[in-house]
C-alpha cells in the first residue's frame, strides 16, 4: 500500500498537476465550464473560430501559464536531483546546490546586470555562479588536497564574498533597480516565458539525465573515497562529473528563476524518506518528485493572497519549520 | 612451498623528508591467511596503503601476482586485489545488499547487471550474514559492519584481499567469528593478508606471520622464531612471558 502511495505521488503526479496548474491564477471570472470549452476547442483544433473568452483564455494559458508551469517542473526537478548528487558526493545531508557559493555568485551577477544593463541578467548570473563554484575549489584545492570541509568552508567564504559585493551593489543602486534586485534574490518565477524555457531547457536537461545516469555511481560516492578506492575506483572523475553536472543545472536554474532558497535541501530528505536512501531509486524520486512539488508550492504562492508571495520566500517558510520538524523527530541520519 | 601473491622488494617511500618504510622486503605466500602485526606507526598502513596502490612509491617494486603493482590501473588491479580499509562509518543508511553491491562498481559502469546481484548474494551467505541483506547498514553493530564491508570486497572476486585491521572495535565473539571465515577464505583459492595488533589472536589463526620495526619488515635469526619471547620484545618493545596452552604457544605482557 504505501508503496502503491510513493509510487504515485512520485511517478503519477506530475501529468495531472502540471494540467491542474494551468487552471490555477490570479485572472477573476473564471470557471471550471470555461477550462472545458477551452480544452474541447484546443483538441479540435478551432481555437481561432471559438468566442473571445475562450481565445483569451487560450492566450493566457499559451503564453503565461504553460511556460510557468513547465518552467517550474524543470527547475524543481533540477535543484533537487542537484541537492541530491551534492550531499551524496559531499556525504552530508546538509549540503544544499548552493553551498559552493552559487546562489550568492548568481545574484551578484544578476544584480550587475541590473544595476550597470551590459550584459543580459541570465548570462551574468550564469557566468558568475559558475566562476563562484570555480572559486571555491580553487580555493579549497590550495594544498593538492582537499578535504570536504575544506570545500565547505570556502563555499562559505566565497558566499561572504559575493553577498557582501551584493551589498555594494544595492546600496548604490536608485530605489528602482534595487527593488529589482530584490525580487531577484527572492526568486522571480512570474517572468517565466517560452524564452525562458528555451535557454534553460537544455542545460537543465543536460545536467539531470547525467545526475540519473550516476545515479549507482552517486551509491559508492556516498560511501566515502577510500572506500570507492578499496573496490578499484577512482572516484575523482566521477566527481567532478557530478559536480559540473550539479553547477550546470543549478547555474541556469538560478539564472533564470532567482534564488529559490532550501528547496534542494529538503526535497533528497523527503525522497529519501519515501523510497530509502539508495540513489538508484531517489535520484528518479528526486527529478519527479521535485518537479511536482515546486509546482505546488507555486500554485500556492500564486493564488494564496491577492499579490504573489515570491517562491524563495515560500520554500524557505516551508523548509525551516519541516527541517526542525526533522531534527527534533532524528529523522536526519547525520554522524 | 607455494609461489607468492605479492612480493616487495627494496620499498622505500616516505613523505617529503620523513621517511615512513625504509628497504622493505617481504613476500606473502598465495592463498594463504597472512598478518603483519608491529607498534603502531612502525609503517604497516603504508606497507598497505602502497600494495593496495592507494598510495604511489617511486623506490624499490611491488608486484602483484607477478604484475608491477605502479604498472597496473585501477580497474585491473580490481579484478585482482580487494581492500578493506580501516573502520569506516556511512552517513546514508543504505541497506546491506547495496552497501555490498558497491564493490562491483568498476565491472558494471552505470547500472549493476544481474550476475552482480547474484554475487552480493553468495558473499553475504558465505560470510553468514544474509538475514542482514535489508537491513540499514548504519543500524548494525560494529562486528556486523565489518563483517558487510568484508562482503563488500569478495564480490570482487579477487585473488588476494588486504584487511587492515579487520578485527579492531570488535568483542571477542566478532574476533573469532571474523578471523574463522577469513581462514575459511584461504581453503578457496585466495590470499588474505591483514593488520593485527592482538599476537596471540595473529599466532591463532594465521599461517604466517610478519612484524615491522622501525619502518622495515624483521625476521627472526635462526635461534629463535617469532613466538620466542625476545623477538616479540625487540618488535613491541614490551616484556613477554611465554605460556603453553593446549599445546598452543601464547604471550603475555608484561611480568
Amino acid at each position: 500500500m504505501r508503496k502503491v502511495l510513493t509510487g504515485f505521488l512520485i511517478y503519477g503526479l506530475p501529468i495531472p498537476l502540471l494540467l491542474y496548474s494551468l487552471t490555477v491564477g490570479p485572472s477573476q471570472g473564471l470557471v471550471f465550464a470555461d477550462y472545458w470549452d477551452w480544452g474541447k476547442a484546443a483538441l479540435q483544433g478551432d481555437i481561432h473560430e471559438s468566442s473571445t473568452k475562450i481565445y483569451m483564455l487560450n492566450n493566457i494559458i499559451e503564453n503565461v501559464r504553460l511556460p510557468r508551469v513547465l518552467l517550474t517542473f524543470i527547475i524543481g526537478a533540477g535543484l533537487a536531483a542537484s541537492g541530491g548528487a551534492l550531499q551524496g558526493i559531499f556525504r552530508n545531508p546538509l549540503v544544499d546546490p548552493y553551498v559552493l557559493g552559487i546562489s550568492s555568485g548568481s545574484a551578484f551577477g544578476a544584480a550587475l546586470a541590473i544595476a550597470f544593463p551590459l550584459l543580459h541578467i541570465n548570462v551574468m548570473a550564469f557566468v558568475l555562479g559558475v566562476a563562484s563554484v570555480v572559486m571555491t575549489y580553487s580555493f579549497a584545492f590550495s594544498n593538492n588536497k582537499s578535504s570536504i570541509v575544506a570545500v565547505i568552508l570556502s563555499g562559505m567564504i566565497v558566499s561572504g564574498i559575493f553577498t557582501a559585493s551584493l551589498t555594494v551593489v544595492q546600496y548604490m543602486s536608485d530605489p528602482y533597480k534595487l527593488q529589482a534586485i530584490v525580487q531577484w534574490t527572492m526568486g522571480n518565477l512570474h517572468h517565466a516565458s517560452w524564452d525562458k524555457i528555451e535557454t534553460a531547457a537544455l542545460p537543465v536537461g543536460i545536467g539531470i539525465v547525467g545526475m540519473y545516469l550516476m545515479r549507482w555511481r552517486l551509491n559508492l560516492l556516498a560511501l566515502g573515497e577510500q572506500e570507492a578506492k578499496a573496490v578499484g575506483v577512482n572516484p575523482t572523475a566521477d566527481k567532478a562529473t557530478l559536480v559540473a553536472l550539479a553547477t550546470l543545472t543549478t547555474s541556469t536554474s538560478v539564472a533564470a528563476a532567482g534564488v529559490i532558497s532550501m528547496y534542494g535541501l529538503f526535497i533528497p530528505h523527503l525522497t529519501r524518506m519515501m523510497v530509502g536512501p539508495d540513489n538508484r531509486k531517489a535520484m528518479p524520486a528526486n527529478i519527479f518528485f521535485g518537479g511536482s512539488f515546486l509546482v505546488i508550492i507555486d500554485n500556492f504562492s500564486r493564488s494564496l493572497m491577492d499579490f504573489e508571495i515570491p517562491i524563495g520566500i515560500f520554500t524557505m517558510l516551508l523548509g525551516a519549520p519541516f527541517f526542525l520538524f526533522l531534527m527534533k523527530k532524528n529523522k536526519i541520519n547525520w554522524v | 612451498m607455494t609461489d607468492a601473491a605479492i612480493e616487495v622488494e627494496n620499498l622505500s617511500f616516505g613523505y617529503g623528508q620523513t621517511p615512513i618504510l625504509e628497504n622493505v622486503n617481504v613476500a606473502f605466500p598465495s592463498n594463504r591467511f597472512s598478518v603483519l602485526l608491529g607498534r603502531n606507526g612502525s609503517g604497516k598502513s603504508t606497507l598497505f596503503n602502497i600494495m593496495a596502490g592507494l598510495q604511489k612509491y617511486k623506490q624499490g617494486s611491488v608486484r602483484l601476482i607477478g604484475k608491477e603493482r605502479s604498472k597496473m590501473s585501477f580497474s585491473d588491479c580490481a579484478r585482482v586485489l580487494g581492500f578493506l580499509p580501516q573502520f569506516h562509518k556511512s552517513v546514508f543508511p543504505f541497506q546491506v545488499k547495496d552497501v555490498v553491491l558497491t564493490g562491483r562498481a568498476a565491472f558494471s559502469a552505470f547500472t549493476p547487471k544481474k550476475s552482480d546481484m547474484e554475487k552480493v548474494g553468495q558473499a553475504i551467505e558465505e560470510l553468514g550474514i544474509s538475514h542482514l541483506a535489508d537491513r540499514p547498514y548504519t543500524e548494525l553493530s560494529g562486528g556486523e559492519q565489518q563483517l558487510v564491508m568484508i562482503a563488500r570486497v569478495l564480490v570482487q572476486n579477487p585473488k588476494v584481499i588486504l584487511l587492515d585491521e579487520p578485527t579492531n572495535h570488535l568483542d571477542v565473539y566478532y574476533q573469532t567469528y571474523v578471523l574463522d571465515r577469513l581462514k575459511k577464505l584461504t581453503e578457496n583459492k585466495l590470499t588474505v593478508i591483514a593488520i593485527m595488533h592482538d599476537p596471540n589472536m595473529a599466532f591463532l589463526y594465521a599461517d604466517h606471520c610478519y612484524f615491522m620495526k622501525d619502518r622495515t619488515v624483521v625476521t627472526p635469526t635462526d635461534e629463535f622464531d617469532y613466538h620466542a619471547s625476545a623477538f616479540l620484545e625487540y618488535v613491541y618493545d614490551v616484556r613477554f612471558t611465554t605460556v603453553m596452552v593446549n599445546d598452543k604457544l601464547m604471550v603475555v605482557p608484561g611480568r
